[in-house]
């Protein structure tokens, strides 16, 4: 059964999946119902080290740099609707691939062209990320963001972080007003 | 500086020097760096009786009251942001100046305005309280309130408390279900 989150709370995956070698980090979102132009949600991870920084721009994985150096981490491709069930995007990540100094993984996810389209995530309904084992696919975790929905245009979903030599996983949900630019500075990426 | 004390654990603060027993109580976190409402967290003491009550209003230390009636206890000032290094927010105590009839000072932290603002301990980055025992510098006990407390938003982190004549130190570390009112009614103030 998976455990559900609420913001700032967070799991020990070490505990509650000790087997599990692959992690698909899924986030998803509901499709536009309404008229308008659709909801782009992108998936992005920050390789942070103990500072909270990346150590290059090469920590940042996006659509259009899918693989960390190390392997550990890698972006499975860009959905631009939230069409189909499930996961619309997904990000895998191999704990034992990511080298000792990186502490922590950051899930961003940021609306594409949110300021021409003028959106923000309190329009978009059923927005979550969640733990899957890929062994099995079982769900380990989730944190369900709609209730927190706000006029933010990028947020940082959850945390995939070290603690006491275990991994652990914490529901975020805290963005930055003004988009990927702010939220990618704030993880020491100019873009 | 380590953690020397666990969750329920005690120490006797006055065993080096019954009559110096100097200690600060710090709290800590980082200001917020996303979009949204400051993290305004609080630090405060209750100084009670042996039934758990405080005397007056007047033995409630926060915030709106820095300065015990018998001034063995201060607080030094509120923070609303988190922003500095180090301890954000600080209560000093002189044990040697707690009158006689005071045996329990029970120490929280809550989070201002948390359900308006819809926060808890998990959401702020590096926040910690602890306990420092002033005479050698030493750090007696700290507790990790972002990691270990996350989804609460009221805590007591522990009680310094006479026994046998001796000033102990007890980490509680419990999350406090109706934050900063529930912990005034239980101890005897009144908060309107």
């Amino acid at each position: 059964m998976a455990i559900s989150l609420q913001k700032g709370g967070n799991v020990n995956l070490s505990t509650e999946a000790p087997s599990m070698k692959t992690m698909i980090i899924g986030l998803g979102w509901n499709a536009r119902a309404s008229d308008g132009a659709a909801f782009d949600l992108d998936a992005s991870a920050f390789l942070l080290q103990e500072s909270g920084k990346v150590i290059s721009d090469a920590g940042f994985i996006f659509y259009n740099q899918k693989t960390s150096a190390c392997g550990g981490v890698v972006h499975q491709g860009d959905n631009t609707t939230g069409e189909g069930d499930g996961d619309d995007e997904v990000v895998k990540v191999v704990p034992s691939k990511l080298p000792a100094d990186i502490q922590k993984v950051a899930f961003a996810v940021t609306i594409h062209e949110a300021e021409a389209r003028r959106q923000n995530f309190g329009m978009v309904s059923n927005a979550y990320i969640r733990i899957v084992d890929e062994a099995n696919g079982q769900e380990i975790a989730r944190y369900d963001l709609s209730e927190d929905a706000s006029v933010e245009t990028a947020m940082t979903f959850g945390e995939l972080y070290r603690h006491n030599g275990e991994w652990k996983f914490k529901a975020i949900g805290q963005g930055f007003q003004g988009g990927l630019g702010p939220l990618a500075n704030n993880y020491g990426v100019s873009i | 500086m380590g953690v020397s004390l666990t969750k329920g654990a005690n120490v006797s603060l006055s065993r080096t020097d019954p009559n110096l027993s100097k200690i600060l109580i710090g709290l800590g976190w980082d200001a917020r760096s996303t979009t949204g409402a400051d993290f305004d967290l609080d630090a405060s003491l209750f100084m009670t009786l042996a039934d758990g009550k405080v005397p007056s209003d007047n033995y409630f230390i926060f915030y709106n009251q820095l300065l015990s009636p018998c001034r063995s206890v201060e607080h030094t000032g509120d923070n609303r942001t988190g922003d500095g290094d180090g301890d954000d927010e600080a209560i000093k105590v002189d044990l040697s100046l707690v009158p006689q009839n005071i045996t329990r000072l029970v120490v929280a932290v809550t989070i201002h305005d948390a359900e308006g603002r819809n926060q808890n301990f998990g959401q702020v980055l590096g926040a910690f309280m602890r306990i420092v025992n002033q005479e050698n510098d030493a750090e007696i006990a700290r507790f990790d309130l972002s990691e270990d407390y996350s989804t609460e938003t009221a805590m007591v982190f522990g009680e310094v408390y006479r026994h046998n004549s001796e000033w102990k130190f007890k980490a509680v570390g419990q999350g406090y279900n109706g934050g900063l009112y529930a912990l005034c009614s239980q101890h005897g103030v009144n908060i309107s």
